[in-house]
Formats: C-alpha cells, structure tokens, sequence
C-alpha cells in the first residue's frame, strides 16, 4: 500500500507544513555503493560523523581507557545512508593505509 | 489605514500607468518590490511617491533587478503578505524563472505588465512578446483595452488571485505607450470603496507564523512533483469560474461589468476578428462603420487569456463564417500564440466550421490604422466569398514589402 498522497489532499505550492520531516525521507533509495565499519579496526575518532552530510553515522555512549565519558561509533544508518563516501574518504585509518576501517562495498540492489 | 478618502468616484483623466498606481494605492498592498522599465516605469514612479508622502503602508523595497524584485515579491508573499509589482519586456524576461516560482509555490503576486516588444533589435514600443512568452509560466493573465479596464482589472486581480480554490499569481496587462502613455478619462472609484471590495488579505502557511513553522521551495522530485503541478492546473481551471463570479461581485459594486472576454456585435456576425488590449478600440470604430454599409462583422476581444475560456469561446464563435485573428506576437515557425488558442476552441467547442486566418500586427508599435483593419476585414470577405483562405494565411500587417 502505497503511503504517497494525491494531489487533492496536498497542501498548496509544496509547502511543508511539519519541522523535521526530511527525517522521513529515504535517501537510502539513491545508493549503490555502501560503506561498512569494521569496528576491530576504527579508532572512533569521530570524523565519519563530522563529514555525513546526511548524519547517517550513529554513535554510542561508552568509556575511554581512563573510564572518562565519550561517544563511539555503532554503525550506519541505511534508511538515510545515501553512498556518497565521504567517510570512507575521510576515514584517517584508511588513509593511513595498513587496516581499512570503513570499507565501501557494491550495494545489493 | 492612512489616508482615505470616503466619497463619490471621480471622472479623471489619467494614463494607463497611472491608472494602476492608483489601484496599488488603494489596494495598499504590505509590500512592492519593482525595479523600473519603460514603459510601465511610471506605475512605480507615481507609487514611490505614494509612499514617500505617507498614502500608503506598503513597505516598498527598491532592488538592483527584476530577477531580484520577484523574488523579494515570492518572499514577501510566502511571509503572509498581500504583494505587486510593475514590469515590461525584458525585465519580465529577467523575472523569468522566478515567474515559474511564484505560479508552482501558489503565491498570489500581483503585476501591472505594460506589454512592450522583447529586443532583437531593441526596441521599447508595444507588443505582446512579452506576456506570451510567459503564457505557460502559470500566472492569470487579464488584458486590458483602455486605462479603465487596466484599473478595473487591478481592483479586481486580489480577490481573483487570493482565492482560496485559486491561489495563483496574476498579471494585469495594457499595450505600452498607447494605453500606458495616453491619458483618457476614467472612472476613479473610492477609496473606501475600493478596499472594502478588496478586503483584507488572508495568508497561507506564513513563514513568520513561528508557532507552525514551514518550509517553502523544498526539492520536489519524482514522487510528488507532477502532483504539485496537478493541483497548479486545477488552480487555473478554478480561476475560470473565480474570474467570473468576482467580475459579477465588481458589476454589482462599481457597475461596469466584465467577462471572461467581450463580445463586440457577435451575434450575427459573418466575419469576427480576435484581439487583445488596445487595438481593440479601433477595430470596433471600423466595426462600425462598416456595419453601416451593410458588412456583418463583429469582434471577440480576450481579456482572460490564461485561462483560456475555451468552451465559452467556442460557443462564441458558433455562428460565424470567418474568424481573423490578430496577433501582436509572432511565434516564429509556428502560428501566433492567439491564433493557436482560437482554433482549439473551434476545432473543439464550436458546432460550426468557420475559416481561420491568421495575422500578425504591431510588433516594435508599429501602427495598426484603421484603414489596416477595413483593409483586413475586406480580405476576409474575399476569403470567405472564395471558401478558402489560400496563400493569405499567416500574412503579416502593414509590413513593407507584404502586400496586407
């Protein structure tokens, strides 16, 4: 069942009458490459999330070695996740060259 | 409200310009953004005025280009506010993309296009390249044979464009120099009048409004923009009606009344000519006095050529035997754009055939006299007599080195 509306029942011009609702929007649709953390190599440095445009790089709460508060990062969120690259771009392990942290993969389509 | 008269209306004479500042001032639009052009320059000249001399409380944003006057207008209006401007030729053509804008996001701008031809080689006289151009661009357009249909039509454009089965932009339209320039005497309505027929302005999804915020202009792309665009057509559609009902409302207030286009000694006319804003005027002179010497002829004038009344049209045109149509812009290879127009609506709505014969005038302001029009009355008589329009069809008027 399709969820999209008729014309009848939009409002006017395009307008859209709710905050946030670019939240709804599946811009995962648009990929084809992916890209895939490998977690025994990432060291949560964080810049993934700094560069998504799309804020597709969900992060966790945990502790660092001296048990002081920090974020980590979990994983990628694929609804929102559009396959630009720019974290695996950015990725400084992978830079760096010895381990791929994010790696990016054809997708399944 | 600042300054306003209660009174009588009052005969004046004034030019087609000043005509329609006088609406805006009535009206007191809340913003007008323009940036001058011949020659609709005067429709800002006298409104400057008006609000340097406390008439009105629009607040009036003078901007470096037509491109950035109609986007300060869509701003404006996407803010809540009631909004008009004034432009001709190439500054409409610098509004463009922006016109398109104002049409999809519904925004009711109001304009005052003072027809002028489009350059190559320039040239600042009237035709009609202008506002055909944009014919597609989504806005209401109402022509305007005399400095008192200019006016009347502004009084109206509010209630028509703000409708909310409508909620599209609109422009009012008048032939540069002959109606823009030329002072006739006109019925000024009151002011008082005048803004309790326009009542006040209601708008629709405000992005000052912080309590439902909005967004206006978002990416639309495969999944909802054909529908966005449906629901822009059935706003045009609507205005059909609109148009009629608020001219109706306008004839009961003021007492002129309008409709979707003026039939000019129809009914039993054997030739009918088609035309648009001042050439009008003279076309129902040669009328006339031809009728006097016994030749059935008649006129259809538009005055809302987007939308096109095509139903209203074709029953219109039901009994004639020629129909000649003058354009006052070429559509190069093709037809003119009010020729087009007239044989959908008689290939379509008319129960009879009539010939069709399409002729180009005017472009750059070149004269269209009286003899020209007797001239092509008489050639549609030959090609009715001969039942068939031959080579006369698609002959340009008054050009040296045709023959017409």
């Amino acid at each position: 069942m399709s969820t999209l509306k008729n014309w009848q029942d939009l409002p006017y011009g395009g307008v859209i009458v709710e905050a946030g609702s670019a939240a709804k929007y599946e811009t995962g649709t648009w990929r084809t490459w992916k890209p895939v953390t490998h977690r025994e190599h990432c060291s949560h440095c964080l810049k993934c999330w700094e560069y998504c445009p799309e804020d597709a790089i969900i992060l966790e709460d945990g502790r660092d070695s001296s048990g002081a508060a920090r974020k980590f990062v979990k994983e990628v969120n694929y609804f929102h996740c559009k396959g630009c690259g720019l974290c695996v771009r950015e990725c400084p392990v992978n830079k760096d060259g010895k381990f791929v942290a994010l790696g990016f993969v054809r997708d399944e389509v | 409200m600042t300054n306003v008269t209660a009174g009588k209306p009052k005969i004046v004479p004034i030019t087609g310009a000043g005509a329609c500042a006088q609406a805006m001032r009535q009206i007191n639009p809340d913003v007008v953004a323009a940036f001058p052009i011949t020659p609709s320059t005067q429709v800002v000249e006298d409104f400057s005025a008006f609000v340097a001399n406390g008439l009105v409380d629009t607040e009036f944003v003078t901007v470096e280009s037509e491109h950035s006057a109609m986007s300060a207008c869509i701003g404006a209006s996407a803010a809540g506010g009631r909004v008009m401007t004034a432009t001709s030729s190439a500054g409409m053509a610098y509004m463009w993309e922006l016109l398109y804008v104002a049409a999809s996001m519904r925004q009711p701008v109001l304009m005052t296009l003072v027809n002028r031809a489009l350059t190559g080689p320039i040239n600042i006289h009237c035709d009609h390249s202008d506002s055909m151009g944009a014919r597609d661009a989504g806005w209401i357009q109402l022509y305007s044979e005399t400095n008192q249909e200019a006016y009347d039509n502004l009084v109206m454009a509010a209630r028509i464009a703000e409708h909310p089965d409508v909620r599209l932009p609109l422009m009012v339209c008048q032939d540069g120099f002959i109606t823009s320039h030329s002072i006739q005497t006109m019925q000024l309505e009151d002011d008082k009048a005048v803004r309790a027929f326009v009542g006040p302005h209601k708008p629709y999804h405000s992005i000052l409004d912080t309590d439902k915020p909005v967004t206006w202009g978002a990416l639309d792309l495969q999944d909802y923009y054909i529908e966005h665009k449906r629901g822009q057509e059935q706003g045009m559609r609507n205005a059909l009606r609109v148009i009629q009902e608020v001219s109706d409302d306008f004839a009961k207030t003021f007492g002129r009344q309008y409709g979707l286009f003026e039939d000019y000694r129809l009914e039993d006319a054997d030739i009918v000519l088609v035309a648009l804003n001042s050439a009008a005027g003279e076309i129902k002179e040669v009328i006339d006095e031809m009728r006097s010497k016994g030749e059935k002829v008649g006129l259809l004038k538009i005055r809302s050529f987007r939308p096109f009344p095509y139903v209203e049209i074709g029953q219109a045109l039901s009994s004639a035997k020629i129909v000649t149509v003058l354009d006052r812009s070429a559509s190069f290879g093709a037809h003119g754009p009010l020729f087009t127009e007239i044989s959908t609506a008689v290939y379509n709505y008319s129960p009879n055939q009539p010939l069709l014969l399409a002729h180009t005038f005017g472009l750059g302001g070149r004269e269209l006299t009286l003899r020209h029009i007797e001239h092509i009355i008489s050639e549609s008589r030959i090609c009715l007599d001969k039942g068939e329009v031959g080579n006369r069809q698609g002959l340009w008027v008054n050009v040296r080195g045709d023959k017409l």
